[in-house]
């Protein structure tokens, strides 16, 4: 008709124009991320040398994917209690069988199969009975977490230090591996399963009818959910180099902090991945900027709180006052 | 005459034991225009959603090209080409307009959506309905009417051979309404089936080749619209003769100010200045989203509103907020009745005594049964049907909006503002509120209402303020009002305007 210059926009195009509209929500966070950055760097000069990069990234990276596997589960309207379970039960599987007969790459492989397979279980339960998540996944946490006392009753197990040094050495290895979880995740999104994701957490029904296979999405995003935890439970082992079966405790509400700093809402639906990672990094960058410039531990909680109160309370002042 | 796409036949379907469809046939030609039209409650959207597989039929069958279909679900409907403007938008506001319209059916490529593709296709799909805003736009960021055109643009995609479009038209501007027209006269030249539900007769007289009327669940009509006017339709729906749908006018104005403003500002509003009199009916009119419901917010109270001067029932100044214009005898009906008027999942003798509670004194015990007699005595007045005791949302539309109506009726309020009160209301209980509307009015009360029906504003007020862009751009008398006046006040000087 008339404009044909829409029709006749090309695909990249398309996809970088509508990054760039997802970009707008975010944009003030990425701010904030970035005087916070500043001040850390002012504060300890070493962020950057190629250590002080490695050891900040370090502290980083079970926080960054903690804070996906609860933005995913956020985004489909559900939520879950069990983080830190599944990142305590990661590490002690990683710690029990790395050094055994499996090796390191069993070991593994294990421990992404403990997580898929226990975030799909969670997920068959939520989606297909119909059961709120919030308590599907607080039962879950209790079960999870006994499971993990029970293959490792106190700390104790090992991860193979070459193993150990080159996650949590002095090398931007892990920097490097969650480079290629974003990737992966920007892949995801841009299939058909992944992008029905936002459909099926804000409007199910209208999802459904549009033809969305609206439980798959969620099952799916209830299994990514799962991998990533007892894949930062592998870290958190090799960070040790030993297992601990509540090590992963402070992670699931973290989790949610991250995640509604960086925009995420309880509602599905609402919010961007790199928003919580963007969140993520800004609680990472809190608690050292905050350890640097002398806070006791209880002021430290209490500023923390206070911060993710402005956080969200920020945008939503800015939105009444439009 | 060629074989029907797409059959429903003698499919019946209930809910927790309660009857829905009974039995209904309906066969969806190509190259016609169907109408289905009942009152609300009369199952029209439970046909659909059958027809469109997002319910299963307890007994019937639904046919495809005359085969029987077992599993019907909504993406074997979307393979076999029958794509749903539903009511209720379906719509992901935080996604782009180009990833909603291909929302289920992307085009891929490797496993990954194809972006070219899905440009190409949904830039036709948006050029077909008129909509040039970027297709990477967030959907959230649409005003309504524009996602209801995103929604159809979204049907269009799925090059449809049946297209069911559920009241498409409630929340389009005039030009939209227009381009839509244009566009199912010219599906229709291409052979596509069309099934049209809409509350707007004229548009069925105009659009439509045939109907079918469903009324408590049953097929009473099944015939060409050839030589049907819209009274005959009327009949069809209500299953006997209309008489006129609005009662006889007569102004019962008085010479008492109600409410005066002067300086008001609210919301969208700006400067506006009105009068109304105790015993009147002001329509509010205009096109959607001009300002209306603004300026009966701040005048409720329920906004941050500013006045030069306002005297609402006798005493100086705009009310603080809600109870404050409770107390001073404002009452307000919103028009999304779901989420404002009622509390849907609470039984209708609570959400009858709302108001009611908010007027006890905090720490006295309730008094069960003098509830119960002030419930079942609006129940009857209003004739409310069901009981009491169930949750609201086992109610019609029609029958919530009286709920919604009566719940203030214990307080005597004397002024009633109503915001867009028949919307998606059956025609019965369309003609119970106006006469409702008439009577509060004749008692010496004053009426504000505001309304997207513009034949509701011609024959039921004393004068219709016409708001455009935040002011009121005129104020019509009774004997000025006409279809054509309203409308042309509300459109300004330039007729093409599209609605904000």
């Amino acid at each position: 008709m008339s404009d044909t210059s829409l029709a006749s926009q090309s695909g990249t195009a398309l996809y970088l124009a509508i990054q760039r509209k997802r970009n707008i929500g975010v944009r003030s966070l990425f701010l904030v991320v970035l005087a916070f950055l500043v001040a850390y760097g002012v504060l300890f000069p070493g962020l950057f040398t190629a250590t002080g990069f490695a050891k900040f990234t370090q502290s980083w990276f079970p926080l960054a994917l903690v804070a996906m596997a609860q933005a995913i589960l956020m985004l489909t309207g559900g939520i879950s209690l069990a983080i830190g379970a599944l990142v305590s039960l990661g590490a002690v599987v990683a710690a029990t069988t790395m050094t055994g007969p499996l090796g390191v790459t069993g070991g593994t492989l294990l421990v992404c199969v403990v997580g898929l397979g226990i975030g799909a279980a969670t997920g068959l339960i939520v989606v297909k009975l119909r059961l709120p998540a919030i308590v599907v996944t607080l039962a879950g946490s209790f079960i999870i977490a006994g499971a993990a006392l029970l293959v490792l009753p106190r700390p104790g197990g090992a991860i193979p230090d070459w193993l150990s040094n080159s996650l949590a050495g002095n090398t931007p290895a892990a920097f490097g591996v969650l480079v290629v979880i974003v990737l992966a995740w920007k892949l995801y999104l841009a299939t058909p399963l992944g992008l029905s994701l936002y459909a099926a957490g804000e409007h199910p029904v209208g999802a459904y009818r549009s033809g969305v296979p609206v439980d798959a999405a969620r099952i799916a995003a209830y299994a990514i959910s799962g991998l990533l935890c007892t894949g930062a439970g592998l870290f958190v082992a090799a960070q040790t180099g030993s297992g601990d079966p509540i090590i992963g405790n402070s992670f699931t509400l973290n989790s949610i902090a991250a995640a509604v700093l960086g925009g995420i809402g309880f509602l599905g639906g609402q919010g961007t991945m790199r928003g919580a990672l963007a969140g993520s990094l800004l609680l990472s960058l809190m608690i050292s900027v905050m350890f640097f410039l002398g806070f006791t531990p209880v002021a430290q909680y209490v500023a923390q709180g206070l911060i993710i109160i402005g956080a969200v309370a920020l945008p939503q002042f800015r939105m009444r006052a439009k | 005459m060629s074989a029907p796409i797409l059959a429903a036949r003698g499919v019946s379907k209930g809910f927790f034991g309660n009857p829905v469809l009974r039995s209904v046939s309906i066969e969806l030609m190509p190259g016609r225009v169907h109408a289905l039209l009942g009152e609300n409650g009369a199952g029209k959207s439970t046909l659909i959603n059958l027809l469109s597989g997002a319910l299963r039929p307890d007994s019937g069958t639904i046919e495809i090209d005359g085969q029987a279909v077992g599993h019907h679900s909504p993406s074997e409907a979307r393979r076999a080409g029958i794509a749903v403007v539903q009511q209720e938008l379906s719509l992901t506001s935080s996604l782009s307009i180009a990833e909603n319209i291909g929302l289920g059916a992307y085009p891929r490529r490797h496993g990954l959506v194809d972006y070219g593709a899905l440009a190409a296709r949904a830039g036709a799909a948006c050029d077909l309905v008129g909509l040039h805003e970027p297709l990477a736009t967030p959907v959230g960021d649409l005003s309504l009417g524009r996602r209801q055109m995103v929604e159809i643009a979204k049907a269009l995609y799925r090059k449809p051979r049946v297209l069911i479009l559920d009241e498409p038209t409630s929340s389009l501007s005039a030009t939209e309404t227009r381009i839509l027209t244009g566009l199912l006269e010219r599906l229709r030249a291409e052979g596509v089936a069309i099934l049209y539900i809409s509350h707007r007769l004229e548009e069925v007289m105009r659009l439509c080749q045939h109907v079918t009327v469903l009324k408590d669940g049953t097929c009473t009509a099944d015939r060409s619209l050839e030589g049907v006017n819209a009274a005959g339709l009327v009949r069809l729906m209500v299953g006997r003769d209309p008489g006129d749908l609005f009662p006889h006018w007569t102004s019962t104005r008085t010479a008492d100010t109600a409410i005066a403003i002067s300086g008001f500002s609210a919301g969208a509003m700006q400067d506006v200045a009105l009068d109304i009199k105790a015993g009147e009916v002001l329509g509010i009119g205009g096109l959607v989203g001009q300002g209306q419901e603004d300026l009966l917010l701040g005048l409720y109270g329920a906004i941050p509103a500013k006045v030069a001067s306002a005297t609402v029932n006798g005493a100086p100044g705009l009310p603080a907020n809600v109870p404050d214009a409770n107390r001073r005898g404002l009452a307000y009906v919103p028009a999304d009745r779901k989420r404002e008027g009622l509390h849907l999942i609470h039984p209708i003798i609570t959400n009858l005594m709302l108001p009611a509670f908010a007027r006890m004194p905090a720490l006295k015990l309730r008094s069960r049964s003098a509830e119960r007699e002030t419930a079942m005595r609006l129940a009857t007045q209003f004739a409310i049907k069901g009981d009491l005791g169930r949750a609201a949302q086992a109610l019609s539309g029609g029958n919530q909006q009286k709920v919604a109506l009566a719940k203030w009726m214990p307080h005597d309020p004397s002024v009633l503002l109503l915001n867009d009160p028949t919307r998606g209301v059956d025609v019965e209980t369309k003609r119970e509120i106006y006469n409702m509307l008439s009577g509060f009015a004749a008692s010496g009360k004053a009426v504000i209402l505001l309304s997207s029906d513009t034949p509701e504003l011609v024959h039921l007020c004393d004068r219709v303020a016409v708001v455009r862009e935040g002011k009121i751009a005129t104020v019509l008398d009774h004997g000025e009002l006409s279809e054509e006046a309203i409308v042309a006040a509300a459109m300004g000087a330039e007729r093409e305007r599209e609605a904000a």
